[in-house]
């Protein structure tokens, strides 16, 4: 491959030594249409070539059109673009307006732009004003209710933590449902490339924010089949910043701090509230004890007196010498998960700038996230260069480099006893110190993490790089050629130390070092044709190939056996217990082909067609081909509506297409032995069966909208509808264990999501008070149609034909015999009973939402700025999964409970839905209903109040600009749930997309989301 | 120039097909950390499969931690507490298990794992040489037979219940599978004299034709006829369990060690190991979460276990004073909290050999099988000499006499936390605690998982339906 691409560098270097007759100069000027001012820095390009420059600081400009170019596109950030058609004249002065500036934007799409007005499909865009400075570690958290049809789930108040996204719904079972995300044209990786022991890291995080100039989210089948066989869960595309020519360098630093506390406390028992319920706990047990006969006591109070004994001396066991009767020791255990305040700190430096021939962005930043639990600290800093040089006006050639260093210091998942947010369970009259040693008490209910919190470390360090090289040659002012080189280099190492007195320590000190590189090399080549066919038409095509491959090598050691906790890398330790390391790769190789043609700007036609190979599949089912056609009529067009003031613009548009997904892992196709180690003994165990005919999941998708400006642009939206239906599900199918395995991939079943996507923009007010609103919201209906009777679960959830993925299915709870206080639960004539053995379980909730969306507003008056930013989220359960421990009466064990305990049920005739409690005689504590919650949220998620100092002041600073603020996130919040709504724990048993795709909405003792209050400061020199 | 410009666009779009051509190749990708099917090609290779059936054995849903220890926990009424927090061995402890306990499907699941690589192994038998071919097939077939074993104890009805022609046990599957298909790979449980009867053809097979020693401790033919033994004493047949049981004591060259101690945490077998599972520190059933040690070592020890399973001093009763049995446990804390609690000695240090059966247990069979035969005396020992050679070792007192029943006592005391007094129990019709032998919470649950992905499977009575 590298001889054809040398070959094929020296082809546009002789290209390029050829030029064109027939040139024509135009000159011009470019105003402000607010008043009438100079505009420097506007880009004015010929359209369909490389051919372009900038005015200068008086808003002047000069540029050369070659032959066959007639068409000028002036835009500039924040204005409206403007395309103009010279004919004979030889000046185009044009004044700007930031008015109307949806139809003209500039959107991104797969391989090209297109204006938003020209679009066939649904993309939605999100601008860089909308992410920078979110305190949030990674930018898809700030598209989270701006994107409809978008929805981002972040789970957990964990910084680092990988993030859900789902684009118009879940679309697949056992095969990834997170979108492609492609920055600067470069697929990135996108898996975690965590300890498997842990929850799920998102290496997205590794970009900075503050670089995206947009984001855009592309949606129906028209937009994303140009990625066939990675498109079918939607395509996120970003655009990094950069430079204008003729624009004198701007220097910008942003500095910010913020303050977090976390939203909501579950709130447990204290003390007295503890003591007594156990007390009563008691009584409750030996009435039981001595009804059933099963000790033999005499009397009723014999039996009691001998329970109060018996739970008396397990809190003497826990009180460690203390009066725990007198509650001497009162302690909130919750409060000392989180941290007194968590800080952030963001300094983001960047410049940007050019001429004619070059431009550059050139950014570098710093910043540190605290979560509100304890431990959990997200570090990075890096810089990027965004390089972009017209060698001649046909040939340019760029560059965009970042790198990235990130650290981020762990605590453990969520499941394990150690993990800070377990501590809640501990007793509240267990002494946090402990009055023999003076140190942290050991001696707890549960190993104390608090322990662990001191002793153990985690930390992971990532190297990121992403670098794409790319040249663009124009042939002809109709023809050019685009080659990019791209690399994604991930370089992640980690190290975990648990002390010896930790609870996993063992008393002798354990260690493991992970470390991985994952590499992915990436190159797309592709003409685009746009030929002048004069007259009413217009054609624009891309053709072109692509090719990916990513290379996955990593080692991992484990080690034991510390002299102390000093050294706390493998060189500390004497025994290695685990050794390993391996070696991964998958390719995708993929020609695509893209024709947009319109007709008097009125009637627009879209056809694209992808054909991927992948080494993901045997060579029989290899290759899989994903066409896309698309239409749009731009009624406010037409002659009929051209007369009226009221519609300003009006475009119906619909497509129709085809796209994969083949996120599975590699070689589920074959059936596979590992390696086993038996002391002498090297070994093959089984672990897959294979599949041979294992092919790609498709999703077809129907999608039609409707865009609509009203009142010249003053309210504008669009509204969409969609059908996306997903056949040949990849399926990781139970199959009986007899067989020696769990689970084969097979293309099984059929899901669907349809829904419906509504955004809405206004000005409300225009002048030197402005107001403006967006609006979305969108509805999606996931249904499992078909999975032939297999039964695919993670945890509660699972996969149920007719239901939406991911409904919950449990024990129906029914609440309470009043008469003696025990548990009621569903059976299969749908009677009441009280034995959980004869519970029969169905689906009782579900974590899908039918409703989300956003609403914002944004106020301006002289300098003032103020936002307030509202998500929300309608129709979902959440199953709080802890409640079996937290929640359960006592349910059999000593757990300090949540108040919610305190409605129990006391004495015959209680009308109540809480159990009696129990520490004998548990009832009502296994997993069911009971513990589903209404999921549904209103939050002010973000509220910005912003002041730019006055120009007169700035002078005399010599600053250019400069913009204090003040943000709060998460301010408020309505919602029925016990702790933050916004939560999922990271699915039981691992990471498998199955339950990545299953799992959600469930919390198991999940840290909450921060609330957080940010101060900052923007200066422009 | 025109010329030259098309031209070199066709060469450009020749280029983009011909990378395009070169990629393709890069498609096949093998995988690299593992090896499919096809790559069995060898007697080394087949081998290889046996010895990872080894590896599954010593996982802790086989007898790396489970199958002694939910027998003992199972078995337990007071001599044993489960004082940890993992509710699914708390219900197994209380007996409380429902149709969803992992543990069950843990044990079930690695179970027909074994069984699928012994299953590999004689299907492709033809691979060996000559010379070896019967050791190995019969080396797999004990090892099939031994998890057959352990599948019917704990997910049917025993034996001495009767009926087994009508009692369902569990799935048969004696062949391989390379392609799935619900047709056929879809079983009903087979009936307990059918699992039987499969597995005393695998033991006396495995017993007739594996060698007499075997490198790494991998089984020989006298763990075959120690299973065997078991097997016949679950069926009462008292002479022939007397037999297997004597021919392990008289010609494995096996004896017992010095002292008590010396048959536990060991590197590798001990001079007493009829069969052990080997573990080292980068090959084990765990660390953490499980295995023996983990869940029976004391939190207190370093390197610490969980202390979730300790010992209740009423237990030590069953000794007298004296017994280096009665000595044989400790004083430890737990990781949930416990303090001061009694725990055993047996299971004390990570990374050692786990005896699965120890040559004590074949005095105490011989002796047992022999007082209750009826018939002539297997074996030059008298019970009374078999069971008076086991409590020397230990320093108990000899006994003038003994009864049948009072060597299932001593069986008790020299098998303890080794996971024989449930199917002793059982075997003898003993109730566990008040439990009579056939309570429906002494049988496992046959895991929902499996009845939901095979409507054949029936469940155990008192389970959901």
């Amino acid at each position: 491959m590298r001889r054809i691409y040398s070959l094929l560098a020296g082809m546009l270097l002789v290209m390029s030594q050829f030029a064109y007759a027939q040139q024509k100069t135009i000159t011009g000027k470019v105003t402000d249409a607010k008043d009438g001012s100079d505009l420097p820095g506007v880009t004015v390009q010929v359209k369909g070539t490389a051919v372009g420059t900038a005015t200068g600081i008086n808003g002047t400009y000069t540029v050369t059109l070659p032959k066959g170019a007639n068409t000028l596109v002036f835009s500039f950030i924040g204005y409206a673009s403007q395309e103009i058609t010279v004919t004979n004249q030889s000046t185009v002065n044009i004044s700007m307006s930031t008015g109307n500036k949806d139809l003209s934007e500039v959107v991104v799409v797969g391989y090209g732009t297109q204006t938003k007005r020209d679009i066939t499909g649904s993309v939605a865009k999100v601008s860089s004003h909308e992410i920078e400075n979110f305190p949030a570690p990674s930018f898809e958290s700030a598209i989270q209710g701006k994107a409809a049809g978008v929805v981002i789930e972040s789970g957990s108040g964990k910084v680092g933590q990988g993030l859900k996204v789902r684009i118009r719904g879940t679309s697949s079972i056992s095969a990834s449902s997170q979108p492609l995300y492609v920055i600067d044209g470069l697929p990135i990786q996108t898996a975690s490339q965590s300890d498997v022991n842990n929850e799920i890291t998102n290496p997205v995080a590794d970009l900075n924010p503050n670089d995206i100039e947009s984001i855009e989210v592309l949606k129906d089948a028209s937009a994303t089949a140009i990625y066939g066989a990675r498109g079918a869960n939607g395509v996120v595309l970003v655009t990094t910043k950069k430079g204008r020519a003729g624009q004198k360098t701007v220097l910008s630093l942003d500095m910010n701090t913020s303050w977090g506390k976390p939203t909501k406390k579950r709130h447990f028992l204290n003390a007295k509230q503890y003591v007594d319920l156990i007390e009563e706990a008691a009584v409750n047990d030996g009435k039981i004890d001595f009804a059933n006969g099963d000790t033999g006591y005499d009397t009723e109070a014999d039996a009691i007196a001998d329970y109060k004994s018996y739970y008396e001396g397990l809190l003497d066991n826990y009180a460690l010498g203390t009066d725990w009767s007198k509650q001497a020791v009162d302690v909130n255990w919750e409060d000392q998960l989180y941290r007194k305040v968590a800080h952030g700190n963001q300094v983001n430096l960047s410049a940007s700038g050019g001429n004619e021939k070059t431009r550059f962005f050139a950014s570098g930043f710093y910043n540190d996230q605290d979560a509100v639990v304890i431990v959990n600290r997200f570090k990075r800093y890096g810089g990027r260069l965004n390089l972009e040089h017209s060698a001649t006006d046909k040939l340019s050639l760029g560059l965009n480099l970042s790198i990235t260093r990130s650290e981020l210091n762990r605590v453990s998942d969520d499941n394990s006893y150690s993990t800070p947010g377990q501590i809640v369970a501990q007793i509240p009259i267990s002494p946090l110190i402990d009055p023999e040693t003076g140190k942290l008490n050991k001696r707890t209910l549960y190993a104390n993490g608090l322990v662990d919190a001191a002793l153990n470390s985690d930390v992971q360090t990532t190297f990121r790089s992403l670098g794409n090289a790319y040249a663009s040659y124009n042939f002809l002012p109709w023809l050019s050629f685009r080659s990019e080189f791209g690399a994604d280099i991930m370089s992640f190492y980690q190290e975990g130390f648990v002390g010896k007195d930790a609870t996993d320590g063992g008393g002798i000190g354990k260690g493991q070092n992970f470390s991985t590189q994952a590499v992915s090399f990436n190159t797309n080549n592709y003409f685009t044709i746009s030929p002048v066919l004069g007259g009413k038409h217009k054609l624009t095509a891309t053709l072109g190939m692509s090719y990916l491959q990513n290379d996955t090598k990593s080692n991992s050691i484990q080690a034991e056996g510390y002299p102390s906790d000093a050294v706390k890398n493998l060189s500390g330790a004497t025994n290695v217990t685990f050794g390993s390391s391996t070696n991964d790769r998958y390719d995708f190789l993929s020609y695509f082909l893209r024709a947009n043609y319109s007709f008097n700007d009125k009637y627009l036609l879209g056809a694209s067609v992808r054909t991927d190979g992948s080494s993901r599949f045997g060579p029989n089912n290899r290759w899989g081909t994903f066409p896309a056609v698309s239409a749009g009529w731009v009624i406010s067009q037409e002659d009929f509506l051209k007369s009226q003031q009221t519609l300003s613009f009006l475009k119906l548009r619909a497509s129709y297409g085809f796209t994969g997904n083949a996120e599975i892992g590699e070689y589920q196709y074959l059936s596979l032995y590992n390696i086993s180690n038996y002391p002498g003994l090297p070994g093959f165990v089984p672990s897959q069966l294979a599949n041979p005919d294992l092919h790609w999941e498709k999703t077809k998708q129907f999608d039609v909208g409707l865009e609509f400006g009203l009142f010249k642009g003053r309210l504008s939206g669009e509204v969409d509808y969609y059908d996306k239906k997903t056949s040949d599900l990849l399926l990781a199918v139970n199959i009986p264990s007899t067989t020696g395995y769990s689970f084969i991939t097979q293309n099984l079943g059929k899901l669907s999501n349809k829904g419906v996507e509504l955004t809405l923009n206004s000005i409300n007010f225009d002048g030197p008070f402005r107001w403006t609103t967006s609006f979305n919201i969108a509805y999606n209906k996931n249904r499992i149609t078909d999975i032939q009777g297999q039964i695919i679960e993670a945890g509660q959830q699972r996969a149920v034909e007719g239901e939406a993925i991911g409904a919950f299915f449990l024990q129906k709870y029914l609440g309470v015999d009043p008469a003696t206080g025990d548990a009621l639960y569903e059976d299969k004539d749908g009677k009441p009973t009280t034995s959980y053995n004869q519970a029969v379980r169905k689906v009782v909730g579900n974590s899908n939402p039918d409703f989300t969306g956003g609403f914002n507003n944004t106020f301006s008056y002289k300098g003032f700025d103020l936002s307030a930013f509202f998500t929300f989220v309608q129709g979902n359960e959440i199953y709080n999964r802890a409640g079996v421990y937290q929640s359960a009466s006592f349910g059999g064990s000593l757990d300090n409970q949540t108040t919610e305990v305190l409605a129990r049920w006391q004495k015959p005739g209680d009308i109540t839905n809480v159990p009696r409690v129990s520490l004998s005689y548990p009832t009502g504590q296994r997993a069911s209903s009971r513990w589903i919650y209404d999921g549904s949220y209103i939050r002010l998620k973000t509220v910005t109040l912003g002041y730019n100092i006055p120009k007169s002041v700035m002078a005399a600073l010599k600053i250019s600009s400069a913009r204090v603020y003040v943000s709060g996130y998460n301010l408020w919040t309505k919602a029925d749930y016990i702790s933050d709504p916004e939560v999922s724990t990271a699915p039981l048993g691992g990471t498998s997309e199955t339950s990545q795709n299953i799992v959600g909405g469930t919390d198991f003792y999940t840290i909450p989301q921060a609330r957080q209050i940010l101060v900052g400061l923007n200066v422009k020199f | 120039m025109k010329l030259t410009r098309y031209i070199s666009i066709s060469l450009l779009t020749g280029a983009l097909l011909l990378t395009g051509a070169a990629c393709n190749k890069k498609l096949d990708v093998v995988p690299g950390q593992s090896i499919t099917p096809d790559q069995i090609q060898t007697a080394a290779d087949v081998k290889a499969v046996l010895f990872g059936a080894y590896n599954s054995m010593q996982h802790f849903n086989a007898f790396g931690e489970r199958y002694p220890l939910i027998a003992d926990l199972l078995g337990s009424a007071g001599q044993t507490a489960f004082v940890g927090t993992f509710v699914d061995y708390r219900d197994v402890y209380n007996k409380a298990m429902v149709s969803s306990n992992s543990i069950a499907s843990g044990i079930w699941g690695r179970a027909y794992i074994i069984i699928s690589s012994a299953n590999t192994v004689l299907a492709k038998a033809d691979l060996l040489d000559e010379n070896e071919r019967d050791a190995i097939t019969a080396e797999a077939r004990f090892i099939r037979g031994v998890t057959y074993f352990e599948l019917v104890n704990f997910f049917a009805l025993p034996y001495s219940a009767g009926n087994q022609t009508v009692n369902e046990a569990v799935p048969l599957i004696l062949d391989p599978v390379e392609v799935y298909d619900a047709s056929k790979d879809i079983k009903p449980r087979a009936k307990v004299a059918e699992v039987y009867a499969q597995i005393l053809s695998d033991l006396t097979e495995a017993a007739d034709k594996m060698p007499a020693t075997n490198p790494n401790g991998r089984a020989t033919k006298y763990s075959a006829l120690a299973f065997l033994s078991r097997v016949y004493l679950a069926q009462q047949k008292y002479t022939e369990a007397a037999t297997a049981a004597n021919e392990v004591i008289t010609k494995s060259g096996l004896s017992l060690t010095a002292t008590f101690d010396k048959a536990f945490n060991n590197i590798s077998n001990s001079s007493e190991d009829v069969f052990a599972i080997q573990q080292n520190n980068q090959s084990n059933a765990g660390t953490s979460n499980n295995g023996l040690t983990t869940m029976y070592a004391a939190y207190s020890l370093e390197p610490s276990g969980r202390g979730d399973v300790t010992v209740a001093p009423t237990y030590l009763d069953l000794y007298e004073d004296g017994d280096d049995r009665k000595a044989f446990v400790y004083e430890g804390d737990g990781i949930a909290g416990n303090q001061g609690s009694t725990y055993t000695g047996k299971w004390t240090l990570f990374y050692k050999a786990i005896p699965v059966v120890r040559l004590s247990e074949m005095y105490l069979t011989r002796a047992e099988a022999n007082a209750r035969s009826g018939g002539a005396q297997v074996g030059a020992n008298t019970p009374l000499q078999d069971v008076n050679f086991v409590r020397a070792r230990a320093n108990a007192t000899a006994l003038a006499t003994v009864t049948a029943d009072q060597v299932v006592q001593e069986r008790f005391r020299e098998l303890a936390f080794e996971g024989d007094w449930l199917w002793t129990k059982k075997r003898l019709k003993m109730n566990v605690g008040t439990k009579v032998y056939t309570d429906n919470f002494l049988v496992l649950p046959v895991p929902q998982r499996e009845r939901d992905v095979n409507k054949q499977l029936t469940q155990n009575p008192g389970y959901d339906q």
